[in-house]
């Protein structure tokens, strides 16, 4: 009898565990690349190693990105970024905290295009502003491609323009997400 | 001799323009055939960030290092993960620009030696979404370290 309530709760703790562990879609190897158009240069830097998670119960969300993470194609391009811009010693970690406010329009069982609108704080060199978005979540047999593309200000951002550049450089920064989120088993 | 004088000063100019030229378009190299800074197991680069960051930090990060571990994950669009099955820490391996076929030398569950440079790591805090995630250290612009 005991032996058969032991199992019982065994199971019972499998299940509870296994759908707990179902609710949460994640990535380690997301992609993140920004933009920066201006008539001095145009900067583009790609982070392959963007970690991300989403419950889709709650539709919490949220993104982790290493700021020495990001490839450029020029080395100038990546020592000015560090060094100037981001201070990535000082500031190295990028981070968004937030949900889909409209959540509950989305049937994460069912395989189709959803749009998110997305709410949370996003912190880049040392600040935390409000941000507002919307992105698109492609479910395709119980995985999540999940991207987005939004604009921000470098100024919102303290990230400074030195001022022999500031007529050249856009304050304007293009992010595009793009993440492939696969249930987290845990 | 004024004219001897002129020639001279638009040369060294036009040495110094193109100097600064060259020194604007260039590339950044390609760290796959560099002489790595640390050789060291995926085990070992996660358990130095485990006991102690601070120093595990100084050592690696920025550093160019040459990384050897099991294939987890491929992920096609141009990133590896390496680490145990039974493990939620992990490495992960941003594919440079060059290298992004190299996956295609790869086989989840074999080992594997990458080359890249170490761009940081996250912990997993207990208050958050990535609880469950354990210790990722990330390496960027990286590729497969063919075997000699």
């Amino acid at each position: 009898m005991l032996k058969k309530n032991l199992i019982i709760a065994l199971a019972l703790l499998f299940t509870v565990t296994v759908s707990f562990g179902q609710d949460r879609f994640y990535t380690k190897t997301g992609k993140i690349t920004f933009y920066s158009k201006a008539p001095l240069e145009d900067i583009e830097g790609k982070n392959k190693t963007v970690t991300a998670v989403l419950d889709s119960k709650s539709g919490a969300m949220q993104f982790a990105v290493q700021m020495k993470g990001f490839e450029f194609e020029k080395q100038l391009m990546e020592q000015h970024f560090n060094e100037n811009y981001v201070e990535s010693d000082k500031y190295p970690k990028a981070e968004f905290k937030g949900a889909i406010s409209n959540n509950a329009d989305i049937n994460y069982s069912k395989d189709g295009t959803y749009t998110a609108k997305i709410k949370g704080k996003l912190t880049i060199h040392g600040i935390t502003k409000d941000v507002e978005t919307t992105g698109t979540l492609k479910i395709n047999g119980g995985k999540i491609d999940a991207s987005s593309t939004f604009n921000v200000l470098m100024s919102d951002y303290n990230i400074k323009i030195p001022s022999i550049v500031k007529d050249k450089v856009s304050n304007s920064i293009k992010i595009v997400v793009d993440c492939d989120l696969e249930p987290l088993k845990s | 001799m004024k004219r001897i004088l002129i020639v001279i000063i638009f040369l060294i100019i036009a040495a110094a323009g193109w100097y600064a030229y060259k020194m604007y378009q260039q590339k950044t190299p390609d760290i796959v055939n560099k002489t790595p800074d640390v050789v060291i197991s995926a085990n070992d680069l996660l358990d130095a960030f485990n006991k102690d960051t601070a120093l595990a930090r100084k050592r690696y990060v920025d550093k160019v290092i040459e990384v050897r571990g099991i294939v987890k994950r491929i992920d096609t669009t141009g990133s590896v993960v390496l680490g145990k099955e039974e493990s939620a820490s992990e490495i992960t391996v941003g594919l440079d620009r060059r290298h992004l076929k190299d996956y295609e030398k790869l086989k989840v569950g074999s080992n594997a030696v990458l080359q890249g440079v170490c761009s940081g790591y996250d912990k997993a805090s207990s208050d958050d979404l990535m609880a469950s995630l354990g210790t990722t250290v990330e390496l960027r612009s990286a590729g497969v370290k063919e075997k000699k």
